[in-house]
C-alpha cells in the first residue's frame, strides 16, 4: 500500500540513497507540479517527504510546501529545519548542527573507514544514523574482511555509546536488532517519487538514471508495469531470506542482475556481513546484561549468499 | 538376454563414448603432432582394453550366452543386453 | 505386447550443457515466421572469437560441471559457415583430449540446419568426420503447399526491404526434400522440428502425415509463443489435431511413428509447490555470437528481440557476469505465472520461452509470463484427450490396456 510520496525539489537535490546525482543545472520543480503534487498526495492519502538542494528556495515554494504536514530531507548546511540531514562532507563544524535528528551519510566503505572518530561523533548526537553506500556495485568476495572490520569497528561505537546510556540507532546494525519481519525500502509498494520533470518514478535513482523509464505522470497518475515484480514475494531470492534489514534496493537490482526482483551477489553478501555483525553485537550485549530491540535470536549463518542456498534447495 | 545396474550400464557408456571419440580425434591428429599423437595412441590402447574387459567381466558375472559370430549389444537406454548374431 | 513409439529424449537430457554458437546470422531463406528479426549477411563468427570462446570453457571445467556437453550450432543457416563449424570442431576434439577435460567422454555437435547445403561435398565431409558424435535436425514444414507457404527463398530486394508479390515467392521445398533421403541414410532416427503459426494450421494433418510418409520417424511440432493467433484459430487447430489422431490410430501409425502433440501427461492441473520448475532451460545454456558476447540462451541475442535490448551476460574478454544469470537460476513456474495460469485445470504441457516471455513483457524481466499461446494449448488439450481415449479404447480392445499404463507414468520434456 502506498503510504508515502518523495518530492524531488530539484534537480541538484541532495542524495539520501544508493545512487549519486549526475553533475547537473539547478532545475526546479515547476510551482504548478509541486502544488499538483501535493493535492496529489492528499487526495492519495499519503505523507510527503520534500527532498532539498543546497540552496534556499523561493519564498512561494516555501509556502506551498507549508501548506502540508511533510518530512524535510535536507543537505546538511541547509539542515537547521531538517527532519532528516544528510552529511554530504565529514568536516566537524557540520556535525554541530545535528540536533538530534536523523542523519544520513552516503559514503563510499573507504571513506567511512577513514572517518570513524566522526561518526562516532555524530552517533552521540543524532537519533538515528543511516549509513548509506555508495559503492555497492564495487564490492567483491576480495572485500569481505574489510567490510567485516569495519562493521566491527561501528559495532563497538554502537556498544560504547549503549553502555553510556544513550538509545541509538545505526541502519546497518540496529535495525536487524529490531525487525522480526522484512523491512526494505519497498520503492513503488509503499512510496513512488516525483520528480522535477512532473513525472513519477519508482525512486530518484530511476530519475537520475536515464535509461530507465517513469511510472506515470500527475496527469495521467500512476502506471507501474509489472508491479507485482517489486513486492516481496515475487522476490525468490529475498522472501526466504533473513537479512530483514537490508534495503532490497530495486535500483541497484536492475542495475546488476537486469531484473528487478533479483539482488546482486554483492547486495545479498553486503546484507549478510550485517545480519552477521548485528548478530554479533546482540550477543555481547546480551553478555553484557543490555536488552536491545525485539526478542528474537538471530542463528548463526555461514553462507553469505542465499543464492547458494536456494539453487541447490530449488 | 541380459540386464545391468544403471552404475555398470554408465560404466560402459563413458568407454563407448571414449572410444569413439578417440576414433574420430585419430582423423586429425597426425603423427607429426608428437606429443598429441603418442598421448592417443596410448589412450586408443587402454580404452579399447577397459572396453573389452567389461564386456569380458559382466559377461561372465552374469553368464551370457555367447555366438562365434555374434556380439553384445547394450541399449543405452534401459541397460539391456542383447546377443546380436552376423547371418553368413 | 506390442510397442508403442513414443517421442524420444534429448541427449542425456538433465545432465548436459548445452552451449551454442550464433555462427552467421545470415539465411538462404527468409521465413515468414522467424523469430529472428535482425538476420544481416555482416555478423559472421570469427576464428578467433570462437577459439576465445572455447578456451574460456574449457579453461573453467570446474564452473561448467555438466557430465555431458551439446557444442550447438546456430544461424542463421550454419552449414553456410562450415568451414569455421569445421575448424570449430576440430579444436574442440583436440583441446577436450589433449586437456584430459571430462567432456572428451560425452559430447555431440548439433546442428538445426534447413537442409539446403545438406548433401554438399563439403558438409558431407564433416558428417563423416563426426558421424558417432552428431545431431542433425533438417527443418521441413510438410507438404510442398505447407513449407513453401513459410520456408521461401530470401532475395536480393528483400535485403533492401522490398518483399516480394505472394507470386514472386519461391518455396524452398523441393531443395529441401531432396536431401532427406541421405539424412535418414546416415541418421535413421533422426527428428524434424515443425513450427505452427497462424496460416499453417489448415494443414498439419496432411504436413505431419507427409512427413511420416518421407520416412520420417518423429515429428516436434510446436504454436510459436509470439501473439499471432486469429479469432477462431483454436478451433481450426482442434480440429486438425483431431483428425490427425484418427490418421494416426486408424492406420496404426502409433506403432512406430511419433508426434509430440500427443502427450498423455498433457492438460492436467499442476500443483503449486511439487510443480513448480520452470519449463525452459535459459540460463542453464550458453550462447555466444559473432561479437562474442554471451547470452543466456540464443533468443536474447538483439537478433531475436523485437522489442527489447539484448540481455549480455558477458562476453569472451571479461567473462561471464553471474549476477546477470541470477534472475534465470531463480526461475520457477508460480513466480512468473498470472494467477489464471496458476489455477487452470489443463495446465501441464503448456510451454513457455523465456526470451519471448522477456520481449513481450510489459518491464524489461524475464518473469512475466506470455500467455499469447492459452487458447492453442486449450485446443491441443482437447485433441489429446481424444486421441488418448481413442488410443485406449482400441488398445483395450486389441487386450493391450498394459501398454497403455506404461505410457501414463512418462513425464513431459521441455522444448529446449
Amino acid at each position: 500500500m502506498l503510504t508515502h510520496l518523495i518530492i524531488l525539489l530539484d534537480d541538484t537535490c541532495v542524495s539520501y540513497c544508493h545512487y549519486n546525482v549526475p553533475h547537473v543545472d539547478h532545475r526546479l520543480i515547476s510551482l504548478d507540479d509541486l502544488k499538483a503534487g501535493i493535492v496529489w498526495a492528499m487526495k492519495e492519502n499519503v505523507n510527503i517527504q520534500f527532498v532539498y538542494p543546497d540552496y534556499k528556495l523561493p519564498d512561494e515554494y516555501n509556502q506551498a510546501i507549508a501548506s502540508i504536514d511533510h518530512t524535510k530531507i535536507k543537505p546538511v548546511k541547509q539542515g537547521q529545519d531538517a527532519d532528516v540531514v544528510v552529511l554530504t562532507d565529514w568536516k566537524v563544524s557540520a556535525v554541530d548542527d545535528l540536533h538530534h535528528t536523523t542523519c544520513i551519510v552516503h559514503a563510499s566503505r573507504n571513506d567511512l573507514s577513514s572517518h570513524l572518530t566522526t561518526l562516532k561523533e555524530i552517533l552521540s548526537q543524532v537519533a538515528r544514523l543511516n549509513i548509506v553506500l555508495t559503492d555497492v556495485a564495487d564490492f567483491t568476495d576480495a572485500d569481505i574482511d574489510d567490510y567485516k572490520l569495519l562493521l566491527s569497528k561501528l559495532s563497538d561505537i554502537v556498544e560504547e555509546q549503549l553502555k553510556l546510556g544513550k538509545n541509538v540507532q545505526m541502519n546497518l546494525l540496529t535495525d536487524r536488532l529490531m525487525l522480526d519481519e522484512m523491512n526494505n525500502c519497498n520503492a513503488g509498494v509503499s512510496n513512488v517519487t516525483l520528480a522535477p520533470d512532473g513525472r513519477f518514478y519508482l525512486c530518484p535513482a530511476f530519475y537520475y538514471d536515464k535509461s530507465k523509464g517513469h511510472i506515470g505522470g500527475l496527469r495521467q497518475g500512476l502506471n507501474i508495469k509489472n508491479p507485482q515484480l517489486l513486492q516481496l514475494d515475487h522476490a525468490p531470492i529475498c522472501r526466504k531470506c533473513d537479512a530483514w534489514q537490508c534495503r532490497r534496493c530495486v535500483w541497484l537490482n536492475e542495475q546488476l542482475t537486469l531484473d528487478c526482483n533479483t539482488p546482486s551477489h554483492q547486495q545479498c553478501v553486503m546484507a549478510h556481513l550485517e545480519r552477521n555483525a548485528s548478530r554479533n553485537l546482540l550477543v555481547r550485549l546480551e553478555e553484557e546484561g543490555f536488552r536491545y530491540g525485539s526478542t528474537h535470536r538471530i542463528e548463526e549463518m555461514k553462507e553469505l549468499d542465499p543464492f547458494n542456498t536456494y539453487k541447490q534447495w530449488k | 538376454m541380459g540386464q545391468v545396474t544403471p552404475e555398470e550400464k554408465a560404466e560402459i557408456q563413458a568407454l563407448f563414448e571414449r572410444k569413439n571419440g578417440l576414433a574420430e580425434l585419430a582423423k586429425i591428429v597426425s603423427a607429426d603432432n608428437n606429443d598429441l599423437y603418442e598421448k592417443l595412441v596410448k589412450d586408443m590402447g587402454e580404452t579399447g582394453a577397459k572396453f573389452q574387459q567389461w564386456w569380458d567381466s559382466k559377461a561372465q558375472q552374469y553368464g551370457w550366452e555367447s555366438h562365434p559370430k555374434g556380439n553384445w549389444e547394450i541399449n543405452f537406454q534401459n541397460g539391456e543386453i542383447t546377443l546380436v548374431v552376423k547371418e553368413a | 505386447m506390442i510397442n508403442i513409439k513414443e517421442n524420444s529424449d534429448s541427449w542425456q537430457s538433465g545432465s548436459s550443457k548445452s552451449i551454442t554458437f550464433i555462427v552467421t546470422k545470415d539465411c538462404q531463406l527468409a521465413c515468414k515466421y522467424c523469430y529472428l528479426v535482425g538476420k544481416n549477411t555482416k555478423e559472421r563468427m570469427s576464428w578467433e572469437v570462437a577459439k576465445e570462446a572455447i578456451d574460456y570453457i574449457l579453461d573453467r571445467e570446474n564452473e561448467f560441471r555438466e557430465e555431458s556437453v551439446i557444442w550447438d550450432f546456430i544461424g542463421g543457416e550454419p552449414f553456410l559457415e562450415i568451414d569455421l563449424i569445421d575448424k570449430i570442431c576440430d579444436y574442440l576434439k583436440t583441446e577436450m583430449f589433449r586437456r584430459n577435460h571430462h567432456w572428451f567422454n560425452s559430447y555431440r555437435f548439433s546442428f538445426s540446419t534447413n537442409g539446403i547445403n545438406y548433401h554438399t561435398s563439403k558438409v558431407q565431409r564433416f558428417i563423416e568426420k563426426n558421424r558417432s558424435h552428431l545431431s542433425i535436425g533438417i527443418t521441413i514444414d510438410g507438404t510442398k503447399q505447407k513449407h513453401d507457404l513459410n520456408r521461401i527463398w530470401k532475395t536480393a530486394d528483400m535485403e533492401q526491404g522490398n518483399m516480394p508479390k505472394p507470386e514472386e515467392e519461391k518455396g524452398s521445398y523441393e531443395d529441401v526434400v531432396k536431401n532427406i533421403p541421405l539424412w535418414l541414410e546416415q541418421f535413421p532416427n533422426a527428428a524434424t522440428k515443425v513450427t505452427i503459426a497462424s496460416a499453417d494450421i489448415p494443414y498439419i494433418k496432411d504436413s505431419v502425415l507427409h512427413l511420416y510418409a518421407l520416412g520420417i520417424k518423429e515429428v516436434n511440432i510446436n504454436c510459436v509463443f509470439e501473439d499471432v493467433w486469429k479469432e477462431g484459430d483454436d478451433v481450426l487447430f482442434e480440429e486438425q489435431l483431431t483428425e490427425l489422431a484418427d490418421a494416426i490410430i486408424d492406420q496404426d501409425l502409433y506403432l512406430d511413428h511419433a508426434c509430440s502433440f500427443y502427450q498423455e501427461n498433457i492438460g492436467k492441473p499442476l500443483d503449486p509447490e511439487r510443480d513448480n520448475e520452470n519449463w525452459c532451460g535459459a540460463g542453464q545454456m550458453l550462447a555466444i555470437d559473432a561479437a562474442g558476447n554471451f547470452y543466456p540462451c540464443t533468443r536474447f541475442a538483439a537478433y531475436s528481440l523485437r522489442s527489447k535490448p539484448a540481455w549480455i551476460i558477458g562476453n569472451v574478454k571479461d567473462g561471464i557476469d553471474q549476477n546477470k544469470l541470477r534472475p534465470f537460476l531463480m526461475l520457477d513456474r508460480i513466480t512468473q505465472s498470472k494467477q489464471e495460469c496458476i489455477d487452470c485445470e489443463v495446465s501441464s504441457g503448456c510451454a513457455w520461452c523465456q526470451g519471448e516471455n522477456y520481449d513481450a513483457a510489459d518491464s524489461h524481466t524475464i518473469y512475466q509470463r506470455a500467455t499469447a499461446i492459452c487458447k492453442m494449448h486449450k485446443a491441443r488439450v482437447r485433441a489429446n484427450n481424444y486421441y488418448w481415449n481413442k488410443l485406449f479404447r482400441k488398445l483395450e480392445l486389441m487386450d493391450q490396456q498394459d501398454v497403455y499404463d506404461n505410457l501414463k507414468s512418462k513425464v513431459t520434456e521441455p522444448v529446449c
